[in-house]
């Protein structure tokens, strides 16, 4: 049977169009709202959304740079930055927890006494103060996120303490300085506040060279703190400090301070320096100071004056180690020679009014320029003196440094008073030659001995070598050009006449160095009493050199009113011990020649 | 009435096209015999689905490849911290043993005396340069006066057992103990006029 197709009509009818329209508007409800939506975030929000985002997931990050150290030519440290860790606490988070036992799937609880105990066995304080401090920060502050435990723990501690696993303690890095020759060169290298600003001597002074920069990074983190790869971006570079290089030995440092702190308690002195040059080249290779100061323990020195430099910020009226100044430049003027006499009373009366006198009563003496020397006749060097203008001394006395600081790199440095001869009255006019009436420091003196050795020549006192930056390259390299000051040939009169000095004086079995040329001068000078006149301490110096015959080490020792022995027979101990060793030390042989014997009349 | 018999077709045309109407009008929906296919190759699907398939799991794998990395990259960072820090440390305990204060105490403590005479000899022809003399006093007590506060109590590293001592130390204290308290020596008399 054939069967006959029925025939449909087109789907078409009018409830059939109702049910697709609904559907369409239908749809395109949803649609629109999705778009919305999306146009919402995307576009108007957009930036309000990333950026919480990224503080949700990103991590800043400080990356600290490293203050630089200061360091000698040998490549001892004198200081350097150390890493130190400050443990911090969460109070509003302290509680229990839970920690894994080990070689068990269990895990035990842990009281918060128990690990405060256990956190104070570590720091070194007890359970009780560690929760003292936790409660005392949530009384202040209920929400309190933040509290210090212990600060400045070393590595061994903070492995120690997050072994611990307690996980309301959050440990911080903190730089620290650290000195680790303690108080050798201490008055010079200074000292850090607990921030990390620089507050005295080199740390000071070189802080240019020594500050480093902080840079930051900023990395995102997945939610079990790794960091995603490819996300650090380092926004600011840290850059470490520079190494400041000094000139100083740190082992004859170390003996030279000994060496002066011992003498200087036992006579009773009120401060005392040791400085130690090179004479060629004018490097300062110890420079001393009685007290000294230990960084690492800057309270142990309770007076805040003690814990600088006297050698650079104390100057002083040197007194008769001067006279070698006036002699050389007497010398150098060709005013008088080796040869010439003068007549020495024990008290000079010019005719300008002055009045000098001499140490000890005696009568008239002829004397030469050796024995004027030797006996540190004031009244023979004013006769000496005399045959300068007062034009000619001051010229050689600026010349020789007198008045202006070295410059060596010591920040604050005591340049001296040093008043123009036009202002000179008649007693300073003559004071002036025998190292009062003028102030210098410890350094400055030396720098005279050190031309005298040099042949007359005046190297640039150095204290610094250099600051070698975090990539290698060194700036600040100081000058080494030397001024001549004088003649080769008064230079080496002038240290002649030092070496009879040396042979003949009064102390000379006190300093005497066996097998070795050495020449040096006494000084015995009257502090000022701060009201305009003269007090009864002294102030007793000995500077000189050695191989006399040809120069390589200063030593200039002064100590301040040593009351149980106020001569310089105080300080002639200091020169013989360290002389000898910086002779021993940098394996200076002796010559084998003999002093020189000069005209003299006594 | 039809039938699938093959009929000589009759001579007559009327009847054939009366009949050729009838069929013409009965038209019967002929459901297409199974011939060509139009349906695509289902190996060309899968393919397709196959490739990208692959290229999300090779994707996968990639990614996981990398945060293992990043794990590695992250342990091996901090253990690499962690080694700077015992070199940090280790370092500055071996810069406080180098101080001056630290070698002094030790080589007191086994018995060396420093010698403030030095004396050459030229190896040259032998010739000594100097006069010798035995070395007297310890500079032990007077190493408290350049002070060390890092060192603590424990700068001695090392110690002579007891009986070794050298037979030719003279003047030095015979048990080299380092004291905390600097001892000063005995001060001069002070003079009673001036």
């Amino acid at each position: 049977m054939s069967k006959k197709a029925v025939p449909t009509r087109p789907h078409t009818t009018r409830s059939a169009r109702r049910r697709v329209a609904a559907t369409v508007v239908v749809l395109f409800i949803i649609m629109s709202v999705f778009v919305g939506r999306l146009v919402d975030i995307q576009v108007v929000r957009a930036e309000a959304l990333t950026a919480d985002s990224v503080g949700n997931r990103s991590v800043d990050q400080t990356v600290y740079g490293t203050r630089g150290g200061i360091v000698t030519e040998g490549g001892v440290v004198l200081a350097e930055s150390v890493m130190r860790y400050d443990i911090t606490v969460s109070p509003k988070n302290v509680g229990e927890f839970t920690r894994a036992i080990e070689d068990s799937d269990e895990r035990a609880t842990v009281t918060v006494a128990q690990a405060s105990a256990e956190l104070g066995a570590i720091t070194g304080q007890t359970g009780d103060a560690i929760q003292l401090i936790i409660s005392d920060a949530l009384a202040a502050n209920a929400e309190s996120d933040f509290a210090y435990i212990a600060k400045q723990v070393d590595v061994d501690a903070l492995r120690a303490i997050n072994k611990l696993d307690i996980p309301w303690l959050y440990p911080r890095t903190n730089p620290s300085r650290v000195y680790p020759n303690g108080a050798v060169a201490g008055n010079l290298v200074g000292f850090v506040s607990g921030e990390g600003t620089a507050q005295a001597g080199l740390e000071r002074g070189q802080d240019a060279c020594l500050a480093s920069e902080d840079g930051t990074e900023t990395y995102q983190k997945g939610a079990d703190g790794v960091r995603i790869p490819g996300s650090s971006i380092t926004t600011k570079e840290a850059v470490d400090g520079g190494d400041v290089i000094t000139t100083i030995d740190s082992d004859l440092q170390f003996f030279v301070q000994q060496t002066l702190a011992a003498r200087a308690q036992e006579t009773g002195a009120a401060w005392g320096t040791a400085v130690v040059q090179d004479a060629k080249t004018g490097k300062l290779l110890a420079v001393a100071d009685y007290p000294s100061v230990d960084p690492n323990n800057i309270g142990g020195t309770a007076d805040p004056d003690d814990r600088g430099s006297r050698a650079f910020r104390a100057s002083f009226e040197p007194g008769s180690t001067l006279k070698a100044l006036t002699a050389a430049s007497v010398l150098d003027a060709g005013a008088a020679d080796l040869n010439t006499q003068v007549l020495a009373p024990y008290r000079y009366l010019p005719s300008n009014g002055a009045n000098i006198n001499d140490s000890h009563q005696h009568p008239d003496q002829q004397m030469t320029m050796s024995d004027v020397l030797i006996d540190s006749s004031n009244t023979g060097m004013s006769k000496f003196g005399e045959m300068l203008t007062n034009k000619q001394r001051y010229d050689y006395l600026t010349t020789f440094g007198v008045g202006t600081a070295t410059g060596a790199g010591f920040p604050g440095e005591d340049g001296g008073i040093l008043h123009p001869y036009q202002d000179w009255d008649a007693q300073t006019a003559y004071a002036t030659m025998f190292g009062q009436g003028l102030t210098t420091t410890a350094l400055q003196v030396a720098s005279v001995y050190q031309t005298i050795a040099n042949d007359g020549v005046r190297m640039p006192v150095q204290l610094l070598a250099g600051c070698r930056h975090a990539d290698g390259t060194i700036t600040g390299q100081p000058e080494t050009e030397g001024t001549r000051v004088l003649s080769e040939k008064a230079a080496n009169e002038t240290s002649e006449v030092l070496e009879m000095v040396y042979n003949n004086s009064w102390v000379s079995g006190v300093w005497n160095i066996p097998g070795y040329r050495v020449a040096a001068k006494t000084g015995t000078a009257q502090m000022p009493d701060g009201h305009g006149g003269y007090s009864t301490g002294y102030l007793v110096s000995v500077s000189g050199f050695a191989p006399a015959d040809d120069p390589e080490f200063v030593v200039s020792v002064s100590l301040a009113d040593p009351v149980k022995m106020n001569t310089s027979a105080a300080p002639a101990p200091i020169f013989q011990e360290v002389m000898s060793q910086v002779l021993k030390k940098y394996r200076a042989v002796p010559s084998g020649l003999p002093a020189p014997d000069l005209p003299t009349v006594q | 009435m039809s039938d699938n018999l093959a009929r000589v077709p009759q001579a007559g045309a009327p009847q054939r096209s009366a009949e050729h109407a009838e069929e013409h009008r009965r038209f019967q929906i002929v459901s297409p015999s199974a011939g060509r296919r139009s349906r695509p190759r289902i190996v060309y699907a899968l393919t397709a689905i196959a490739g990208v398939g692959a290229i999300i799991v090779a994707q996968l794998l990639l990614s996981v490849g990398t945060s293992q990395g990043a794990y590695e990259i992250s342990a091996l960072q901090a253990s690499q911290a962690e080694l700077s820090r015992t070199e940090a440390s280790v370092n500055e305990d071996l810069v406080q043993v180098s101080s001056p204060q630290s070698l002094a105490a030790n080589a007191a403590a086994l018995g060396l005396v420093s010698n403030s005479n030095p004396v050459y000899l030229r190896l040259s022809d032998g010739a000594v340069l100097g006069a010798p003399s035995s070395a007297s006093g310890s500079q032990a007590s007077s190493a408290s006066l350049v002070p060390n506060s890092l060192l603590g109590d424990n700068i001695v590293l090392s110690q002579l057992p007891a009986g070794a001592a050298g037979t030719d130390v003279s003047g030095a204290a015979a048990a080299v103990a380092v004291t905390s308290a600097p001892v000063i020596p005995a001060g001069l008399p002070s003079p009673t006029t001036r």
